[in-house]
């Protein structure tokens, strides 16, 4: 697994989201792919625990799909983000598991005339297609996941 | 705290308006935390929270006042001021945990057993002859005026006036019957952690939003567009993906469907919608959480189980149940213009893990801040928050179905649409704030 191939596919992602481009991002993952955003420290569970997201295709559809609806009132705000990413590891390939890439990622928002700031830990499983990758999953960790929240209209 | 003044609120409630220094005006928000919050149970935890002797489980039970639920070693649970009798300071501060043998002040080291009494003073000796009475109830961490639980739901009130947790409650308790009777085993345990969630306007606007069924379909129409849009692109034999995406379209149902829902109204401010029929009726049954169910109690008891079916459920001012949905949310004010609502899951006992999997997908889609339906509440609330600063009308209105709610000897029931949400909570608003509220309270 080329390292420089990876990083270039990360940045690749991180642009998509920074635009925001949605349907471009969607396609991204791999048909069984997910995107899980934990609501608890170290959460082992996504299924009998709560998480903040934890989308398949279905969600992503839909989600993707709200976001450039008229009506909806949340999103009448621009949304816009730069992520930083930085201290990139690569993990030795699994057969099952697919490429496991961790990276700190450090991400400002701009929503609803504010600047925020979140702090994650982002781990994301690829599979190679062809000349590219596809994602099988993407774990973003917040430095404080059970922490109040507020809304968040858009995929770290 | 233990007596509250008197005074006539009139001038800003009226039977079908409040005005909009109820949501703006730091003082009154003030006054509210002490005669409002400072009077009602206020919702604590649930008992499952702390299993075991010297389990506990912290929060403030207003906007600032600190307390700690935890279980003593008779097995009660305790609700008590989380202040250590010496300087004041905060003994407990993790949000859970287990206190081994006692609670521990981290400033001078005053220890309290786990029903609050004093248990040892470092180096005591000094206090020989003081006048310091170690046995005195105001050097423990004092319990509350009032604390009681029902079904496992642990309330407390500031105040020794207040009736007890059942009076209060009315005919809205049968809603906590009707969660903990959807479990086979009849009992239900909190599982599956918490989601916390800011919301940067006054904490009444979302107690309002719960059963203002004129909302859904404009705010949420988006989300509900957007799940059809997906449903009407899949292939007829997607199964699974129209299975997932048909939990949000009920929030886009129609004025009639939830005018037939109907509301219900109580003393002290609680209300319901729905009773026969919701938005939430018509989810599919697991075939084996139903073989669970007629198992434990018969065909024709399930049956009437299922079809009490509610929407939102509001125990003002705290807390708000979804009986069908097995979860709940749990209010705290932090200011005029912000409070926090928790999102907490329940699991049925004695149902298979299919069903807390359910409840944790609706808290997760419908209530995260990173959800598709709760940020456009918030959104809406943000903009009347923002927009009631605004003078041209003082006044913020509630008419709907106005003179058409029927009043019964226990509760009043009104059209599905009706404002009659809003004008329950608001009497009591009025009568917490005037004091008068558990005048002539007659106990069960």
């Amino acid at each position: 697994m080329n390292r420089e191939r990876i990083e270039e596919f990360l940045y690749r992602e991180a642009d998509l989201l920074d635009r925001p481009d949605l349907d471009s991002w969607v396609n991204l993952f791999a048909e069984n792919g997910i995107y899980w955003m934990p609501a608890a420290e170290d959460q082992q569970d996504p299924i009998n625990h709560i998480s903040h997201i934890y989308d398949d295709r279905v969600m992503m559809e839909i989600r993707r799909r709200n976001f450039i609806h008229p009506r909806a009132s949340s999103k009448e705000w621009e949304v816009r983000c730069s992520h930083v990413i930085g201290n990139i590891r690569v993990a030795p390939e699994d057969k099952d598991q697919g490429t496991t890439v961790t990276s700190n990622q450090h991400v400002v928002v701009w929503y609803r005339e504010e600047q925020r700031l979140y702090a994650c830990k982002v781990t994301h499983r690829l599979e190679v297609e062809g000349e590219d990758f596809k994602i099988l999953e993407k774990r973003v960790d917040l430095i404080n996941p059970s922490a109040p929240q507020q809304s968040l209209i858009i995929y770290l | 705290m233990t007596s509250v003044p008197t005074g006539d609120f009139s001038q800003v409630v009226t039977p079908t308006r409040v005005h909009r220094s109820l949501y703006t005006d730091p003082d009154l928000f003030e006054l509210e935390m002490t005669r409002i919050w400072g009077q009602a149970w206020i919702f604590i935890g649930h008992e499952s929270q702390v299993p075991n002797t010297g389990d506990y489980f912290t929060t403030n039970i207003n906007h600032n006042i600190p307390v700690v639920m935890v279980r003593d070693k008779s097995g009660t649970v305790q609700v008590l001021h989380n202040r250590c009798g010496h300087k004041g300071a905060k003994v407990v501060e993790a949000r859970s945990g287990n206190a081994r043998g006692a609670f521990r002040c981290s400033y001078h080291g005053w220890s309290y057993r786990h029903d609050g009494s004093l248990l040892k003073v470092p180096n005591e000796a000094g206090y020989d002859g003081t006048g310091f009475d170690s046995a005195n109830p105001c050097y423990s961490m004092q319990p509350l005026a009032q604390a009681e639980s029902y079904r496992g739901f642990v309330f407390a009130t500031l105040s020794p006036n207040a009736p007890d947790l059942k009076t209060w409650m009315g005919g809205a308790r049968d809603c906590f019957d009707n969660l903990c009777d959807r479990a086979p085993e009849g009992e239900v345990e909190v599982a599956g952690g918490v989601l916390r969630y800011e919301h940067q306007c006054n904490w009444k606007f979302i107690l309002e939003n719960l059963n203002d069924t004129m909302h859904p379909m404009v705010v949420h129409e988006s989300i509900v567009k957007a799940a059809e849009s997906y449903l009407d692109s899949l292939p007829e034999d997607a199964v699974e993906q129209r299975k997932e995406a048909e939990i949000i379209p009920p929030f886009g149902a129609s004025y009639e469907k939830f005018e037939a829902s109907g509301i219900t109204g109580f003393p002290f401010g609680h209300h319901y919608d729905g009773g026969k029929t919701s938005i939430h009726a018509d989810y599919s049954v697991d075939p084996e959480y139903h073989a669970a169910m007629v198992a434990a109690y018969g065909e024709e008891r399930t049956r009437e189980i299922y079809s009490f079916n509610t929407h939102n459920v509001l125990f003002y001012p705290s807390l708000t149940i979804k009986c069908a949905v097995q979860n709940i949310r749990v209010i705290r004010p932090i200011s005029v213009d912000r409070f926090i609502v928790e999102t907490w899951s329940f699991r049925l006992k004695g149902a298979p893990d299919s069903m807390l999997q359910r409840t944790l997908l609706y808290s997760r889609l419908i209530n995260s801040a990173m959800g598709m339906v709760g940020p456009d509440d918030l959104e809406v609330y943000r903009r009347a928050q923002e927009g009631l600063a605004s003078p041209s009308n003082e006044w913020v209105e509630f008419h709907r179905q106005y003179g058409k709610d029927e009043q019964l000897e226990d509760r009043t029931v009104g059209g599905g649409t009706s404002d009659l949400d809003m004008r329950t909570q608001y009497q009591a608003w009025q009568a917490y704030m005037e004091g008068s509220i558990f005048n002539k309270v007659e106990k069960t």
